[in-house]
């Protein structure tokens, strides 16, 4: 044993579930002051809530949390702030109609009529720590970097110790990102912890001390910045060796592209479109995938298809049929279906019964008398519940208490019964366990046979398990479509991801 | 063990039955205290409410009179909240029904097939009201303007122009100087039954409530119409116009009021005169609200302010309080209401044990 000081900050053993979901298992990690260290992992690995246990926002199941080796435990975010605690979120959290001192003075009540004294003391803490802001500034007129600023300001004002930043560069443009670093180093420098949840591999190699890796809520990984010697490397550990599970892939005879798509390009304004000349098709018979790391266009793209946001350029064509980027979102609704990613609060009502739940989408069909056919929609969600196990309490039961996994299942029920020509499943099995996993998986390997099925997810073994070919986007583009089949694209894959590796 | 507070997560979960039952009891037991801050004897206050409102068939027929533009006010405000919305320009919406009737029973009736008269007025009074209440649906729908403000500041504006149709161009001029206009056509005054002053109003209030809760269940726009109350981004996601519904409803809302306004003028006064815009509006807001939103249940919570408001007048002339004082009575019933409403919103759990003895545990074991 050495009689070195104990660690600023360490987990032991965390442990955290939602449901059936184990967000976090069994998770150690011990960080010292004046360290710099970077969180990497896919979505979903666990980071968020890992985080938000670290912050009080969520509380742990299991394990313990020590400061300078004293347990602690976090009922709320402000008692985290104020053993020292405090996270810079993605969103930040000021209120633009008050300046920079009365946003950070503003969770002690009342602000205090020593105003300007309170700014002086804050000037010298911002420049003290090379944080570029003035403090009389109304926060609504600053750029996102000032504004993340604030928010560092905020957190030393309350002498925080240990500052997390959830994805700090996410808002930030190049030089903003540059200068955060420099700050980031100078935290360093006065002896703070720093932590930072990024994808981006090359910010990791540029101020990270250590790295730690977590997949699939465990910490797969703890190294020191200067053992990695590419950025190869940490994409590897960061998505890792996936096994494709032996999902039982029928085989379809794939056919016509159903939907083609060229050049797409989002709306943008003066800022950059989320995403930029797409092209691809997907076939009948097919699922084709579109993954990659969150925030890199997927997202935006997809609520483009589904009609629910418009397209700037390009065009689509849909059953042989051609529509411009104008004139997409107008088209006849028929002929496809969405799944959307939020199914609690998108793809479902949860006050609503299983039965008014399994109408939402297809009010528009059949004939349009004025009266709802109730006993026959009834019927209907009867013989979907039992063709695909949907345990709940019966069909006059509120969709709000089915569990994750089976309220997907009554969507996918409903979208698979409007006969589409096209499926758009957009994040099908987050959030679920192994088994609804798989049987949605098995659910949308069967309507393959009837419908051409666009995928998008950021989970690689989904892709993997159930895509015919995979298109990798990164930074609004698709980098590159490889074939699902061939083991060589597969290595690819990840590298694509992480920006590397195009043709 | 420690017990804490917990919130129930999930809207759209019926409330438990005792929270009716605990709002009454909340306003009674209020109410008795304000009687005793007024020096009164609450158990002989109440007794004269009750004697006034359902003591004979005559007050009884006088708290179903008030009733009538109660429950229409509450399906209107019913109607909008339901998605969301919140008409709060009842009362304007009503006055433009009543100036409608009553410009159709003056002007307009003497040139119409008498059988046509009636449903020429009912058609007014509802168009009347309902094209008052588009003002506040479009610029909700287009501009996304709240519509509680807009809708209750056009109030105003409706009162006004009323008074000043029959303070200036409809004026009776046989009326002695009164304010008022003249009396409409016998052949626009809607049939009254049992020889009380309930009138034709009643049965198109009941038939409309059974109507919208109906259409709400079994139609496709009603389904859209809770969809969109309950989760607008599902409904947005289902394909459904939140303009067009939200611009439809607020129309059907505006022509409930205007229907109340309509019969009041109709079925009750006969003539514009003051005493038209006497808050049924703002009361229908209550109404709703007791009824929790249910079309069916609005008649019953119409019954019940009805009574209150007749039971108060009772008040002021039998032991002379102020005559605000079932204003007073209405407020504690509907914060009684909202009060059980939220407490119902929460539970009582038991956490296993205090957290920091179990950290402690931890750090004790080896």
């Amino acid at each position: 044993m050495t009689a070195s000081p104990p660690p600023a900050l360490a987990l032991d053993n965390i442990s955290k579930r939602f449901g059936d979901v184990v967000a976090n298992q069994a998770i150690s990690w011990s960080l010292q002051a004046g360290r710099i260290y970077a969180l990497l992992g896919e979505n979903g690995a666990g980071k968020s809530t890992l985080m938000s246990i670290l912050s009080g926002r969520y509380q742990p199941d299991e394990g313990t949390i020590r400061l300078n080796g004293r347990p602690v435990r976090f009922q709320s975010p402000a008692q985290a702030l104020e053993q020292g605690v405090g996270m810079v979120y993605q969103r930040f959290m000021l209120v633009e109609p008050l300046t920079v001192t009365e946003n950070i003075l503003l969770r002690r009540g009342p602000v205090s009529l020593a105003r300007s004294r309170e700014s002086r003391a804050l000037r010298e803490l911002a420049e003290r720590y090379g944080l570029a802001v003035n403090p009389d500034a109304t926060v609504r007129d600053l750029s996102m970097g000032e504004r993340q600023r604030v928010e560092i300001l905020k957190l030393l004002h309350r002498q925080a110790d240990i500052l997390i930043f959830d994805e700090p560069t996410a808002v930030l443009t190049q030089t903003e990102s540059e200068s955060l670093f420099a700050i980031l180093r100078r935290l360093k420098t006065e002896g703070k912890t720093v932590i930072f949840i990024t994808h981006k591999l090359e910010e990791v190699m540029a101020v990270a001390d250590d790295i730690a890796v977590m997949r699939r809520g465990r910490m797969v990984s703890q190294l020191a910045a200067d053992k990695v010697r590419s950025q190869h490397d940490l994409a590897r550990l960061m998505v890792g060796r996936e096994v494709i599970l032996n999902v039982d892939k029928p085989p379809v005879t794939i056919g016509a592209p159903v939907l083609t798509v060229r050049g797409l390009t989002g709306p943008g304004g003066t800022a950059r479109p989320s995403f930029r000349n797409i092209n691809f098709d997907v076939r009948q018979g097919e699922v084709f995938t579109l993954t990659g790391v969150a925030g890199n266009g997927q997202e935006d793209l997809v609520a483009a298809l589904a009609g629910i946001t418009s397209l700037a350029e390009g065009s689509v064509t849909f059953k042989a049929r051609r529509y411009s980027a104008a004139g997409w979102r107008n088209r006849p609704a028929a002929g496809m279906a969405y799944i959307p990613e939020d199914r609690d609060r998108v793809g479902s009502i949860a006050a609503f019964t299983l039965v008014e739940n399994f109408l939402l989408t297809r009010l528009a069909e059949g004939k349009q008398s004025p009266l709802l056919n109730w006993p026959q929609v009834a019927d209907e969600t009867a013989n979907a519940v039992k063709r695909f196990a949907i345990r709940g309490s019966g069909i006059q039961g509120l969709a709000g208490h089915l569990s994750g996994g089976n309220l997907q299942k009554l969507i996918l029920a409903r979208e698979f019964s409007r006969k589409p020509d096209l499926l758009i499943a957009e994040q099908p099995t987050q959030g679920l366990d192994v088994q609804a996993t798989e049987d949605v998986w098995q659910a949308l390997l069967r309507q393959r046979e009837t419908s051409a099925i666009l995928l998008v997810t950021g989970d690689l073994k989904e892709a993997l398990s159930l895509s015919d070919r995979i298109g990798v986007m990164f930074r609004g583009e698709i980098l590159d479509i490889v074939s699902a089949r061939d083991t060589a694209d597969i290595d690819r894959i990840k590298l694509l991801m992480a920006g590397l590796g195009a043709r | 063990m420690a017990w804490r507070i917990e919130k129930r997560t999930l809207s759209g979960e019926r409330a438990p039955w005792w929270v009716f039952p605990a709002a009454l009891f909340f306003a009674v037991f209020v109410g008795a205290l304000i009687f005793i801050g007024l020096g009164v004897n609450p158990l002989e206050a109440y007794a004269a409410m009750l004697k006034g409102s359902v003591g004979s068939f005559f007050h009884f027929s006088e708290v179903v009179v008030r009733a009538i533009p109660l429950i229409l006010t509450g399906l209107a405000v019913a109607m909008a909240a339901t998605m969301l919305l919140w008409n709060i320009g009842c009362e304007g919406q009503l006055v433009w029904g009543g100036i409608c009737a009553a410009g159709t029973g003056l002007f307009l009736a003497p040139h119409l097939p008498p059988f046509l008269v009636i449903p020429v007025t009912i058609v007014a009074g509802a168009g009347g009201g309902a094209l008052w209440a588009l003002i506040p649906g479009l610029l909700k729908a287009f501009l996304n303007v709240n519509e509680i403000l807009t809708s209750l500041l056009l109030n105003y504006i409706a009162i006004i122009f009323m008074e000043h149709l029959y303070f200036g161009p409809w004026r009776n001029p046989e009326g002695f100087g009164f304010p008022g206009t003249a009396q409409i056509s016998d052949l626009a005054r809607i049939p009254h039954f049992l020889g009380t002053r309930i009138h034709l109003g009643l049965v198109l209030a009941l038939v409309l409530a059974a109507l919208i809760y109906g259409g709400l269940r079994y139609t496709r726009w009603g389904y859209r119409v809770r969809a969109i109350g309950l989760n607008p981004r599902a409904a947005g996601y289902a394909g459904f116009s939140i303009r067009r519904q939200i611009v439809g409803v607020m129309l059907l809302s505006g022509a409930l009021a205007g229907i109340a306004g309509m019969a009041e003028v109709s079925g009750i006064h006969f003539r514009l005169q003051q005493g038209l815009a006497v808050g049924y509006g703002y009361d229908g807001i209550i109404v709703a609200w007791l009824a929790r939103l249910n079309p069916l249940a609005v008649p019953l919570a119409a019954l019940l302010l009805g009574a209150l408001i007749v039971g108060g007048e009772q008040l002021q002339s039998l032991l002379h309080l102020p005559a605000s004082i079932s204003m007073v009575l209405e407020a504690v019933l509907l914060f009684g209401l909202l009060l059980s409403e939220t407490l119902a919103r929460y539970r009582l759990v038991r956490r296993p044990d205090a957290p920091d003895r179990s950290a402690a545990k931890k750090e004790t074991a080896p």
